[in-house]
C-alpha cells in the first residue's frame, strides 16, 4: 500500500508543478491557431497533436488542468463547508431546527436552479474574462451543490449526538463550541472528506455542461470540463487515443487524491 | 438546368423500370417530434417532413429543376397581375381513408390557411395586403382563388400547402400524398405506410410509391444517427456535419456532397439606437468604414477549409450562387486584406497603439461575439475570428448563450454588441426575404421595427423590396434584387461568412436517389425512391 | 406513528409545491422566457410574431399561472406542454416508466455492487481486493456522467448500467468509510479482542452502528441516481424524464416544467421519508 500512496504522491507534485510551470511546458499558446494542420496527429512540434482549430491539445491541456484542478477543489471545499455547517446545525440541535434543514435540502435538491444559472450569466456584463466567467461558474457550483452531502452529514451528526461518548462528553461538561470541535468534528471527518472528493469529479462535469449554457470557461481558454465536451462530440472516432488524455488525466489525478485522503484517514 | 432535368428523367424512368417491384421500409431520423400533424401550422422540420411524406399537393417544385410540376392540379393559370390562380384538378381522387378529393377540399383549405387567427408562416406568405381571400369553386375539377393583392412567387407558394379534407371523418390525419401516419410511440418513432389511394403511377403503369413504409426514429444526437447509419439501421441521413461527414467517408460509408446550400452564417452589429450599449461603441457598429473593415479582417477560407473542411465556400452576400437565378453574379467574394481593412479603420480616426486599436477618444476597441451555445461550426467561427480581428489589434470575446437568452437579447432587451447566427432560406424567391430586408421589418436583425429608416441605403432597399413584390415582371424584379444584394455588399449590415454545402448520407441499398441542396435534400422524390434487397 | 406519517405527507406536499413555484419562478426571472425560435421566421407576418409573443406572456404572472395550476391538477389535468403541444399527463404517462425502470435498474445494481465489495473488503483484509475495489470506484467516480454514456452507446450496452456504475462508487466509498469507522468503535475492538469472528463482528457490532447512516444513503443514492441518469437519458437518447425535462428547459416550457419538478421533488422527498422512516423503525426496535 505504501507505494501506491508514493506514486500518487508523485501523481500530485507532477500536477501540481504542471500546473505551475504550464507557461514554460507548453510549446505554445493555449489559444494559438496553428491553421495549416488541424486535427494533426501527435508529433515533435505537437506532443498530443492539435485540436480541430490546430490549437496544440498538450497546451490546452497544460492549462485546461490549471484552471479545473485549481477552481474545483476550492469549490468543493466551500460546498462541503457549507454541508458541514448546515447538516451539524441539523444534527447537533435536532427538533425544529433539524426539520427546517431538512426542508431545505430537499427544497434545495428539486429546485431547477439551471435557471438560476441562466439568469446570472444575463446579469454578467458580456465583455467579462473567461477567467472571471469561469471563476463565477465554480462559485456557483460551490454555493449550489451542498444539499446532498448535508443530509448525510445531518444523519452522521444526529447520530453522533445520540451516541454514548457525546453523552459522557456533556456529563463532564463539554458544550457548545468545544463539543463540536472534539467530538463532532474529529467523527465526521470521514464523511466530510467523502463529501469534499466526490464533490471535485462533478464540478468539474458539471462547469462542462454549463457550456451549454454559456456559462463556464468561454473560448478560447480550456478547463478540463471543455476538453472533455469536445470528446462527446466524437462518439464515433476511431481511436485516437491521446484524444482520451483528458479523461485518463481526471480520473488519475482524482484517483491519487481519493488514495491519499483514504490514508490520512486511516491513520487518524 | 433543362438538360439536367432530361438526364435525370432518362435516369429516373431506367431506374424505374429495374427496381419497379420492391418493397420494403425505408427507415431514417428526424431529430425532433414533429410539433404538429397540421399542415397548416407546420413550422419545425420535423412536422414539415412529415407534411411532405403525407401531404397532397396541388403543385410540387421539383428540387433539381426549381420548376413548378403539376401535382393535384393538372394545369393552372394566372391573370389579374397576380392576384387570381385558376386550377385544373385531377379527378377520381381519394384520400387515405377514402374520403373523395373535389374542389371544395382545397376552398376549405385555402379558408382555414387564410385565417388571419391562424397565425402560420404558410398562409402568412401568401399575406400580402389586407383583406379577404375568396374561392371560388366553379365546377367539381375547377377552382379560382382571389387574393386582395398580387402575390409574388404565387405558383410556388403552393407546393407547401397541403390539401386537407373538408369532409373526412380523420381530418388533417387523412392524406393525399404517398404515405400516411400509420403509427406513432411518442419521443420514439413515427412509422408511415404507404397511402393505399395515392394516384401517381410510374411509366409502367405500376403504383406509386414503391416504398412499402418508412420508419422515422426521433434521434436528437446527429452522432448517434451517423453511428446507426454506419451500422445500415438508418439509410438516409438528410443533413451531416462535416465532422461526420468526414468520419463517415473514412469509413467508406456511403455520403454525398450535393455542392453550396443557400444556406447562410452570418456576423452583425447591434445597430438599434437605443440599445444600452456605450455610445461610442454604438457609433463604431453604425459606422460602414468599421464594418467593412472587420468583414475584410476575417479570412472567409480559412473558416470553410478548417470549420467546414472544406465543405463551405466563403459567402458572398444575401444569395448563395446555388440560387442561380437570383443571384447577382456581378458581385465578387470579399477580399481578406487586413491593410485594407486598418486602412478604411484609419479613415473613421481609428489607430493603432502598440498591438491595441484605438478609437478617435482613445477607446480600445473590444466587443462581444454572442452566439447559440451547442453549435460547435459557430463557436469554432467566433473563435476563429477571434483570433483573426486580435491581428488588427481588436479584442474580441466570444459568448455562448442559450438560444432563447440569445434571442430575448436580440428581439428584445437588445443587449448584445455583435452575434453570430446562420438562416436557413427555404424558399428562393426574394420576396421571402421581405421580412429581413425591410427597415419596419421584426427580422431586420440589426436594427429591427424601424419607424422610418435610419439611413438612406436603408430606405433605397425598402423601395426596391416594395418594387419587386408589385411587380409581375420576374426581369424587373431580378433587377430590382440585384441592386438590393449589391447594396448589402457594400453595407455589410450582415456580414455573410460562409454558405454550407449540403451534406447528405444515402445508403447505396437506397435506389433513384437524387440529393438535392434545397430542402428536403434526400427525398423530395421519395414516390420514387425504392429498396434493393 | 401516525404523527411521523402526517408530518411526512404535508412535508412531501410543502415541498413539492415551494420546488415547483421556485422553478415557476426562476425560469420567469431567466431570460428568454417570452421568447420562441419562431420570431427568426421570416416567412411569418409581423402579426402572427405579435400573436407568438402574446402567447408566451400569457403564463407570465407567475402566481395567477400557478393558483390555476394548482386548480387544474386538483381537478386531474396537468395542463398541456407548450413546446411539444401535447398532454403532460399523457408525456409523463410515456416517459415516467421508461425512468423509473432505468433508476430501479442503477440503484439496485449498484447498491449491490457497492455493497459486495465494501463488505468483501471490510471483512477479508486482501490488499488486492481492497485495491481492486478502490480502482475501480475511485476510475468511475471521475468519470463524467455523459462521457461513460457515450462509451456504453458505442459498445451498445444499457445507459441504465452506465448509471449503475456510476451509483456505485459514491456507495462504495461511503459504506466502505462507516464500516471502518464503526469497526474502530471501542465495542468493536472489545469484541475483537474477544475473538469474535469478521462475520459475527460485522453483523453484530458494526452493522447495527452503520446502519442508520447507510439508510440515509439510500435516500441519497435515489437523488445520485437521478442526477446521474438524467444527464445519460439526454446523450443516449433515451425517451425519459431527463429528455423531457431538457427540453422543456431549453424550450421554456412553463406547464411541462413545473410538472417535472414536482415529479422529481416528489421522488426525492419520498426517498428522504424512506430513509427517516427506516432509522426511526430501526431505532425503535432496538429500543
Amino acid at each position: 500500500m505504501k507505494t501506491i500512496r508514493l506514486i500518487a504522491i508523485t501523481v500530485l507534485a507532477v500536477t501540481a508543478l504542471t500546473i505551475l510551470g504550464a507557461h514554460y511546458l507548453a510549446p505554445a499558446g493555449y489559444e494559438q491557431q496553428f491553421r495549416e494542420t488541424p486535427q494533426a496527429a501527435p508529433s515533435m512540434h505537437h506532443l498530443l497533436g492539435t485540436d480541430e482549430l490546430g490549437r496544440d491539445r498538450w497546451a490546452r491541456l497544460l492549462y485546461g488542468m490549471r484552471v479545473s484542478l485549481t477552481l474545483a477543489p476550492l469549490a468543493a471545499l466551500f460546498t462541503t463547508a457549507l454541508a458541514g455547517l448546515v447538516g451539524g446545525i441539523a444534527g447537533y440541535f435536532g427538533g425544529w431546527t433539524e426539520r427546517c434543514c431538512k426542508l431545505l435540502i430537499d427544497l434545495f435538491l428539486s429546485v431547477p436552479w439551471l435557471f438560476l444559472l441562466i439568469t446570472v450569466r444575463a446579469v454578467l456584463p458580456l465583455n467579462v474574462s473567461p477567467e472571471a466567467s469561469v471563476t463565477v461558474t465554480f462559485a456557483l457550483l460551490g454555493l449550489l451543490g451542498w444539499a446532498a452531502s448535508a443530509r448525510v452529514i445531518c444523519a452522521g451528526a444526529k447520530d453522533l449526538m445520540k451516541s454514548e461518548f457525546v453523552w459522557m462528553a456533556r456529563a463532564s461538561g463539554f458544550s457548545g463550541l468545544k463539543l463540536i470541535r472534539l467530538h463532532l468534528m474529529p467523527n465526521l471527518r470521514g464523511a466530510l472528506l467523502a463529501q469534499f472528493w466526490i464533490s471535485i469529479p462533478v464540478f468539474i462535469i458539471a462547469e462542462a455542461n454549463l457550456g451549454a449554457l454559456g456559462l463556464g470557461v468561454a473560448e478560447p481558454l480550456p478547463s478540463l470540463g471543455s476538453l472533455l465536451r469536445e470528446l462527446q462530440d466524437s462518439v464515433m472516432v476511431r481511436p485516437e487515443p491521446w484524444r482520451l488524455l483528458p479523461l485518463a488525466v481526471l480520473i488519475v489525478v482524482i484517483s491519487s487524491f481519493q488514495v491519499l485522503l483514504n490514508k490520512q484517514e486511516i491513520r487518524n | 438546368m433543362k438538360r439536367h432535368y432530361l438526364v435525370s428523367t432518362i435516369v429516373l424512368l431506367g431506374a424505374i423500370s429495374t427496381f419497379a417491384q420492391s418493397g420494403g421500409e425505408l427507415r431514417f431520423c428526424l431529430r425532433a417530434e414533429p410539433k404538429t400533424f397540421n399542415p397548416l401550422l407546420v413550422e419545425d422540420e420535423a412536422s414539415e417532413t412529415i407534411r411532405y411524406l403525407t401531404g397532397g399537393v396541388l403543385v410540387r417544385v421539383n428540387r433539381l429543376t426549381l420548376k413548378a410540376e403539376p401535382e393535384l392540379a393538372t394545369s393552372w393559370k394566372v391573370s389579374e397581375g397576380g392576384k387570381r390562380i385558376r386550377f385544373k384538378l385531377r379527378e377520381g381522387l381519394k384520400y387515405s381513408d377514402g374520403t373523395p378529393f373535389a374542389a371544395e377540399d382545397v376552398a376549405y383549405t385555402m379558408q382555414q390557411l387564410m385565417d388571419p387567427a391562424l397565425h402560420s408562416s404558410t398562409g402568412d406568405a401568401f399575406r400580402s395586403a389586407e383583406g379577404k381571400l375568396t374561392t371560388n369553386v366553379v365546377s367539381a375539377k375547377e377552382i379560382e382563388i382571389d387574393f386582395p393583392a398580387p402575390v409574388a412567387n404565387l405558383v410556388n407558394l403552393f407546393d407547401t400547402v397541403a390539401i386537407l379534407s373538408a369532409k373526412s371523418p380523420q381530418k388533417e390525419m387523412a392524406a393525399l400524398g404517398p404515405f400516411y401516419v400509420a403509427e406513432r410511440k411518442a419521443g420514439s418513432y413515427l412509422l408511415l405506410k404507404r397511402n393505399p389511394y395515392y394516384w401517381k403511377k410510374d411509366a409502367a403503369g405500376k403504383q406509386l410509391p414503391y416504398l412499402d413504409s418508412i420508419r422515422l426514429d426521433i434521434e436528437q444526437n446527429p452522432e448517434i444517427e451517423a453511428m446507426r447509419y454506419k451500422r445500415g439501421e438508418v439509410q438516409l441521413i438528410n443533413t451531416v456535419s462535416p465532422a461526420i461527414f468526414e468520419k463517415l467517408s473514412a469509413d467508406n460509408a456511403s455520403v454525398r456532397d450535393a455542392g453550396a446550400s443557400t444556406d447562410t452564417e452570418q456576423l452583425w452589429f447591434n445597430q438599434v439606437p437605443g440599445a444600452p450599449l456605450p455610445v461610442y461603441k454604438k457609433s463604431w457598429f453604425a459606422s460602414t468604414n468599421f464594418r467593412r473593415a472587420i468583414s475584410e479582417a476575417i479570412n472567409r477560407n480559412d473558416l470553410a477549409r478548417i470549420v467546414y473542411r472544406g465543405h463551405a465556400v466563403p459567402a458572398i452576400g444575401i444569395i448563395s450562387p446555388s440560387n442561380k437565378f437570383w443571384f447577382n453574379s456581378d458581385l465578387k467574394p470579399h477580399a481578406y486584406d487586413t491593410a485594407d481593412a486598418l486602412r478604411r479603420l484609419q479613415q473613421d480616426g481609428f489607430h493603432l497603439q502598440g498591438e491595441t486599436l484605438k478609437d478617435k477618444a482613445g477607446n480600445a476597441v473590444e466587443f462581444s461575439i454572442a452566439t447559440n451555445a451547442g453549435n460547435r461550426a459557430r463557436e469554432s467561427m467566433a473563435t476563429m475570428i477571434q483570433q483573426d480581428l486580435k491581428k488588427i489589434g481588436i479584442k474580441v470575446n466570444v459568448v455562448t448563450l442559450d438560444f432563447n437568452s440569445l434571442l430575448e437579447r436580440m428581439t428584445q432587451s437588445y443587449n448584445y454588441e455583435a452575434c453570430l447566427l446562420g438562416f436557413q432560406n427555404v424558399e428562393l424567391d426574394p420576396n421571402s426575404q421581405m421580412a429581413v430586408w425591410l427597415s419596419s421589418a421584426d427580422n431586420h436583425q440589426w436594427n429591427p421595427n424601424q419607424k422610418s429608416p435610419a439611413t438612406p441605403w436603408e430606405a433605397e432597399i425598402d423601395k426596391l423590396m416594395r418594387a419587386q413584390a408589385a411587380s409581375g415582371d420576374e426581369h424587373k424584379r431580378k433587377q430590382y434584387w440585384d441592386r438590393v444584394q449589391q447594396i448589402a455588399w457594400e453595407q455589410e449590415p450582415f456580414i455573410y461568412l460562409i454558405n454550407k454545402d449540403a451534406l447528405v448520407a444515402i445508403a447505396p441499398a437506397v435506389k433513384n436517389a437524387e440529393p438535392s441542396v434545397f430542402r428536403p435534400q434526400t427525398f423530395w422524390n421519395v414516390e420514387t425512391l425504392a429498396l434493393a434487397h | 406513528m401516525l404523527r411521523f406519517w402526517s408530518g411526512a405527507v404535508l412535508r412531501l406536499l410543502a415541498v413539492m409545491l415551494m420546488a415547483s413555484f421556485a422553478g415557476a419562478m426562476l425560469m420567469r426571472i431567466a431570460p428568454g422566457f417570452s421568447s420562441d425560435d419562431q420570431e427568426l421566421n421570416s416567412g411569418l407576418s409581423a402579426q402572427s410574431i405579435q400573436a407568438i409573443r402574446r402567447a408566451h406572456l400569457v403564463d407570465s404572472d407567475i402566481p395567477h399561472f400557478y393558483g390555476q395550476y394548482i386548480a387544474s391538477l386538483v381537478r386531474g389535468d396537468l395542463g398541456t406542454s407548450r413546446s411539444l403541444n401535447q398532454p403532460v399527463k399523457e408525456l409523463l404517462r410515456e416517459r415516467l416508466p421508461v425512468t423509473m425502470v432505468n433508476l430501479a435498474f442503477a440503484l439496485s445494481v449498484g447498491w449491490l455492487l457497492g455493497l459486495a465489495l465494501a463488505i468483501a473488503a471490510q471483512t477479508w483484509d486482501i490488499p488486492a481486493l481492497s485495491f481492486l475495489a478502490n480502482g475501480l470506484s475511485g476510475t468511475f467516480i471521475s468519470i463524467p456522467a455523459a462521457a461513460l454514456a457515450l462509451v456504453f452507446l458505442l459498445l451498445r450496452w444499457p445507459p441504465a448500467f452506465a448509471a449503475a456504475l456510476l451509483v456505485f462508487p459514491k456507495i462504495y466509498r461511503y459504506t466502505q468509510n462507516l464500516l471502518q469507522q464503526s469497526s474502530e468503535m471501542p465495542h468493536v475492538l472489545t469484541a475483537r479482542a474477544k475473538g469474535a469472528g469478521p462475520w459475527r463482528i460485522l453483523t453484530w457490532h458494526v452493522a447495527p452502528i452503520a446502519f442508520p447512516q447507510i439508510m440515509a444513503l439510500v435516500g441519497v443514492s435515489i437523488s445520485i441516481g437521478i442526477g446521474v441518469l438524467l444527464p445519460i437519458e439526454v446523450v443516449s437518447d433515451v425517451a425519459g424524464i431527463g429528455q423531457l425535462a431538457w427540453q422543456a428547459a431549453q424550450a421554456r416550457d412553463l406547464p411541462l416544467l413545473v410538472n417535472l419538478t414536482m415529479v422529481v421533488t416528489f421522488v426525492t422527498v419520498c426517498a428522504t421519508l424512506i430513509s427517516d422512516a427506516a432509522q426511526r423503525g430501526f431505532k425503535r426496535s432496538a429500543a
